[in-house]
């Protein structure tokens, strides 16, 4: 039983996915499904909550499960972090499915599944569940980004996010395999104590075979090849060709859950991969070579993306450039999470605002379009905010949380990320990071001059917005956690310090 | 009986096949295979390295987990292309280009 309770998260979503699939066969009608969606993923956070409330120190027999399963406040943090961003993906599905005619089913199905997925990755304290959550993860997303089957962006956009993504997981699976054979150790814990075996030049038992001369050129290669696949999977500058295309064809909806959900999956993995795995504990420094090649990616990731998005005619790719911008921001935490306590923390702080505001931006560019026709330039946004308050005004609440604008929740993300930079002694890396994201109010509020300042071009068509109750409820979920985000942010990162105080020592 | 490292060297020749066929080639299923040629050369990796451990199957037990899971994903990744082939009549990566800057 207390076991069953410690994976009652899994369970939960688990069972009731497959519930959904079932009730979708048998169902006349479609509209409930979106709703059972968002209860189970409201569910499964509750169960998350429960545990953490209940403290997972006082459950026994959680050694049976690791060290594939590692259920910890990190883990829990998480669980809770993705099924909240994925009930916003699925509230906002069930009003813009059957809008724009793709009212199928399998949408909150493939959802869910995708979602087990990244609470796995989140969880995973061994390679091989780490591979499984990242397939799991990422075939659903695969789906969902060529759900609209009658589009040719659709296929195109699913297309290339299929070929490098797998791709990407190649290149991991090679880094994996090399890790294996160079350490003789599958499980995180295992490997970083191998590694500090190997730096201290004791011999290792567990791997006979390969010559330790052969093991440090090894390790090198597997960490570029692992560095390599997660920054395509967390879209970072020079692996993010595939993101513009792949949240620009794929339906909002899935947009929104890719730039939530599969990114905070990938987050996860990437933190408990490096802090963990590749934490040196004997010198907490520049030794284990991977921060230096991760800050520069960093500052790549942040630059390049807001240069090319305040480029854009499209609103819906101007905010797939900004998810990578913040990937950059965010790589800014994790990097300073080597030399500082907060830094872990604040990474996960930060990706609780993202998660909100950009739920909350797509919810809004949702909003904007009609049957037939998604807004999605920003000739299209001209003038709204005269002719419908009601939708400019969440856009515009959500757009300056993206921007960082106090006080709103992005601005706490931001400020204590590079507070936490700042402590680790990063301060070319806290002012580049500075200078960008006033870089990026540039595309934030260029969109507000197109709602606010213009009017539509004579006979332009005219985008109306729709009306949807689950589309309301998400937007007023997120506005609600932004502002209280914003105005309170104490508690919330109490709870995400709390929550990255255990990485690296599990 | 053949050295470990011979097996390794194998699948590195392997992973540069398939990395190198993956870059060069426009037709996605060769883009497909060229993925397939990596995946076993990471198995065959898996597969020698676990000679190291007679008692344990680590490796090996990670290899099946790999082939069950590509499975699954070349599947994906078939009705993908199938569903752009129905629209667009190809299947060459070049001409996916209605999504630009």
């Amino acid at each position: 039983m207390p076991l069953a309770f410690a994976l009652s998260p899994f369970i939960v979503l688990g069972v009731g996915a497959l519930l959904l699939m079932l009730a979708e066969s048998f169902a006349k009608q479609r509209a409930g499904l979106a709703l059972g969606a968002t209860i189970i993923f409201l569910a499964t956070a509750a169960c998350s909550l429960g545990l953490w409330w209940f403290g997972v120190d006082h459950i026994e027999g959680l050694e049976a499960l690791s060290p594939w399963l590692v259920i910890d406040r990190f883990s829990l943090f998480f669980f809770a972090l993705l099924c909240l961003g994925g009930a916003l993906a699925s509230l906002l599905a069930g009003g813009y499915l059957p809008e724009h005619n793709l009212d199928r089913g399998e949408f909150y199905a493939l959802l869910l599944f995708s979602t087990f997925g990244a609470m796995m990755l989140a969880a995973s304290g061994d390679l091989l569940t780490l591979f499984l959550g990242l397939e799991t993860m990422s075939i659903g997303a695969y789906a969902l980004t060529a759900f609209r089957r009658a589009s040719p962006r659709s296929a195109e956009g699913a297309l290339k996010y299929f070929l490098l993504g797998s791709f990407a997981a190649a290149l991991m699976l090679y880094g994996f395999a090399l890790l294996y054979g160079a350490t003789g150790h599958t499980d995180l814990a295992g490997i970083a104590s191998s590694i500090a075996q190997l730096a201290a030049h004791t011999p290792n038992p567990d791997a006979p075979v390969i010559a330790a001369a052969a093991r440090a050129p090894m390790i090198l290669l597997a960490l570029v090849l692992v560095l390599a696949s997660l920054a395509f999977k967390v879209s970072a500058v020079p692996f993010h060709m595939w993101t513009p295309d792949a949240y620009e064809g794929a339906p909002t909806p899935a947009t929104t859950f890719m730039a939530v959900v599969v990114k905070g999956g990938a987050f996860a993995m990437l933190m408990r991969l490096l802090l963990t795995a590749f934490h040196d504990p004997q010198s907490a420094s520049w030794s284990s070579g991977w921060p230096p090649a991760l800050a520069m990616i960093s500052v790549l990731t942040m630059t390049v993306a807001n240069l090319i998005a305040g480029r854009q005619e499209s609103v819906k790719r101007m905010l797939a450039y900004s998810s990578i911008a913040h990937a950059g921001y965010l790589l800014v935490g994790v990097v300073a999470s080597i030399r500082s306590d907060d830094g872990a923390g604040s990474v996960l702080f930060y990706l609780l605002t993202y998660t909100a505001s950009t739920a909350g931006a797509f919810g809004a560019l949702i909003l904007c379009g009609s049957k037939g026709a998604e807004a999605v330039s920003y000739e299209d946004l001209a003038g709204i905010g005269r002719r419908h308050p009601a939708a400019a005004l969440p856009f515009a609440l959500f757009l300056l949380s993206l921007a960082g604008v106090p006080p709103t929740a992005g601005f706490f993300g931001k400020w204590f990320v590079f507070r936490a930079s700042m402590d680790a002694g990063l301060h070319w890396l806290t002012v580049l990071a500075f200078l960008n994201s006033v870089l990026g109010a540039y595309y934030y509020l260029r969109v507000l001059v197109f709602m606010y300042m213009r009017e539509p071009a004579a006979g332009a068509p005219v985008a109306t917005p729709m009306r949807s109750g689950y589309v309301t409820a998400a937007l007023i979920a997120s506005a609600v956690l932004v502002l209280i985000l914003g105005l309170a942010p104490g508690k919330s990162l109490d709870i995400a310090l709390a929550a990255a105080s255990e990485l690296g020592h599990s | 009986m053949i050295p470990t490292e011979h097996y390794v060297a194998l699948s590195a020749i392997l992973f540069a096949i398939g990395g190198v066929g993956f870059l060069v080639r426009r037709n996605v299923i060769s883009a497909l295979m060229s993925i397939e040629i990596m995946l076993n050369a990471v198995n065959i990796a898996l597969v020698a390295f676990n000679r190291a451990q007679p008692i344990a199957h680590t490796g090996q037990m990670f290899s099946f987990f790999l082939i069950a899971a590509e499975a699954a994903e070349v599947a994906v990744g078939l009705a993908i292309v199938i569903s752009l082939f129905r629209i667009r009549r190809t299947v060459r990566t070049d001409d996916a280009d209605l999504l630009k800057n």
